[in-house]
């Protein structure tokens, strides 16, 4: 992977490092980037996205801590090498829950009956399949 | 939680302790006290006319305060030895010295007296602008002499870089350019940033530290993160909001809405349980991002 695959957006309310933390979380447990896979280094982040490069190391160092990304000597980090077994749906659809919550908060704020919006959810599940996978990886 | 404001060290790079001044009996600071910790890239926040323009001239000594004082890389800011003078860079708002040079003497001239001048740097960063060094700096648009101003406080390799509003002439490119290298600047060499600005987006991407002017003091130093995932608004409808109790904890401010709801601005002190507040109260609470907080705080 490279830095263009992360999406920055400052101004959300989420503090950038969560913003970065939570795509390589969802990128990793769905194996879009694989074990062993080196990540663009902080400075190359920092740059590409004109953040402060301390944002960048906090959310590698967090997600070190984790065990999901390994620090490999004068490398830089890499996917770290889980020995875990394959993450299970539950655990995958936990990190959907967010972006979910999201959706379900701003349809009932604009009122729309939840049928229609879960036929739009639908709609984008089975348009996205037909889609270039590395559209699925930046979201 | 918030830390509180770090205390004046003898290790930071630039602060001031309990700093007021007026302009004809009109306050502008009121016993302002700012630390900036080495390394950290601060952006100041503050309305048109909140007084960013004179804490920073003030902190630097280009300005005498009516009581409290300031320091610059440990000297007293109204008597700054050479060392200091040269481990520092100050961009004005509007740049505006030696404006009959031309761009390539001027620089060669400045860069006479530093001995960290970087010219490879200039030569590149002039290229890059496309800004031909044998203009007349009068002759150059306001977006370009910022540019030129900017390559010029770059280029002493400074310990402490201080910018007054650096981005408000450039166009999207240059200032997204200009921001890349502040972040870069302050990792790699270590330098100490504050710049101010209005522009609430500039200050997201970039600084470590924030901190807001208002009411002639500075209401809010936190680091980004910290103030982001701290503070949220509570909003409640008309039948709510006559429910509320008279102050809630962590409570910074109220509103009345047009539609007889309220919005209360809290921040979250560790012993608030947030989902409980929402349900107890029948509220929702919106998290904010920092320009909507500061619009928060200071409207």
């Amino acid at each position: 992977m490279d830095s263009d695959d992360l999406l920055i957006r400052p101004s959300a309310p989420e503090p950038i490092y969560r913003q970065i933390m939570e795509q390589l979380r969802r990128l990793i447990v769905s194996h879009q980037v694989a074990p062993g896979e080196p990540l663009p280094s902080v400075r190359d982040v920092a740059a590409r996205h004109a953040i402060n490069p301390m944002t960048v190391s906090r959310a590698y160092g967090l997600l070190e801590a984790e065990g999901l990304l390994e620090r490999q000597r004068g490398k830089g980090m890499i996917v770290a090498n889980s020995r875990r077994r394959a993450p299970t749906e539950q655990r995958l659809m936990m990190r959907l829950d967010p972006s979910l919550a999201d959706v379900a908060r701003e349809a009932r704020e604009l009122g729309l009956a939840p049928r229609l919006v879960l036929e739009r959810l639908k709609y984008h599940l089975e348009s996205a399949s037909h889609a270039a996978p590395s559209a699925e990886a930046v979201g | 939680m918030l830390r509180p404001a770090p205390k004046p060290s003898a290790d930071s790079p630039l602060c001031c302790v309990d700093l007021s001044k007026s302009f004809e009996g009109e306050p502008v600071l009121r016993r302002v006290s700012l630390t900036l910790e080495r390394g950290c890239i601060l952006g100041l926040v503050g309305r048109s006319g909140a007084g960013k323009t004179t804490l920073i001239r003030t902190l630097l000594g280009l300005l005498a305060p009516d009581a409290g004082s300031a320091f610059v890389l440990g000297d007293p800011a109204l008597a700054l030895t050479d060392v200091a003078r040269r481990h520092l860079a100050y961009v004005p708002q509007t740049p505006d010295a030696l404006g009959w040079m031309r761009v390539g003497d001027m620089l060669e001239f400045v860069g006479s007296f530093y001995p960290a001048w970087d010219a490879e740097y200039v030569a590149d960063s002039l290229l890059r602008s496309g800004i031909a060094p044998g203009k007349r700096l009068v002759s150059l648009s306001l977006g370009e002499r910022q540019r030129v101003a900017l390559i010029r406080a770059l280029a002493t390799r400074p310990e402490l870089l201080v910018l007054d509003e650096p981005a408000s002439a450039l166009d999207p490119v240059a200032r997204r350019e200009l921001l890349r290298e502040l972040a870069t600047l302050a990792s790699e060499s270590g330098t100490t940033v504050l710049f101010s600005s209005h522009i609430v987006s500039d200050l997201e991407r970039v600084a470590s530290h924030v901190a807001v002017l208002h009411g002639h003091r500075v209401m809010l130093h936190a680091p980004v993160d910290e103030i982001k995932e701290s503070h949220g608004l509570l909003q409640l409808d008309a039948v709510a909001a006559a429910r509320l109790p008279s102050k809630l904890d962590g409570e910074l401010s109220r509103r009345r809405r047009r539609d007889g709801g309220v919005s209360v601005l809290l921040l979250r002190e560790a012993h608030i349980d947030w989902s409980s507040l929402e349900q107890r109260l029948g509220g929702q609470l919106q998290v904010l991002g920092l320009e909507d907080l500061f619009v928060q705080l200071t409207s």
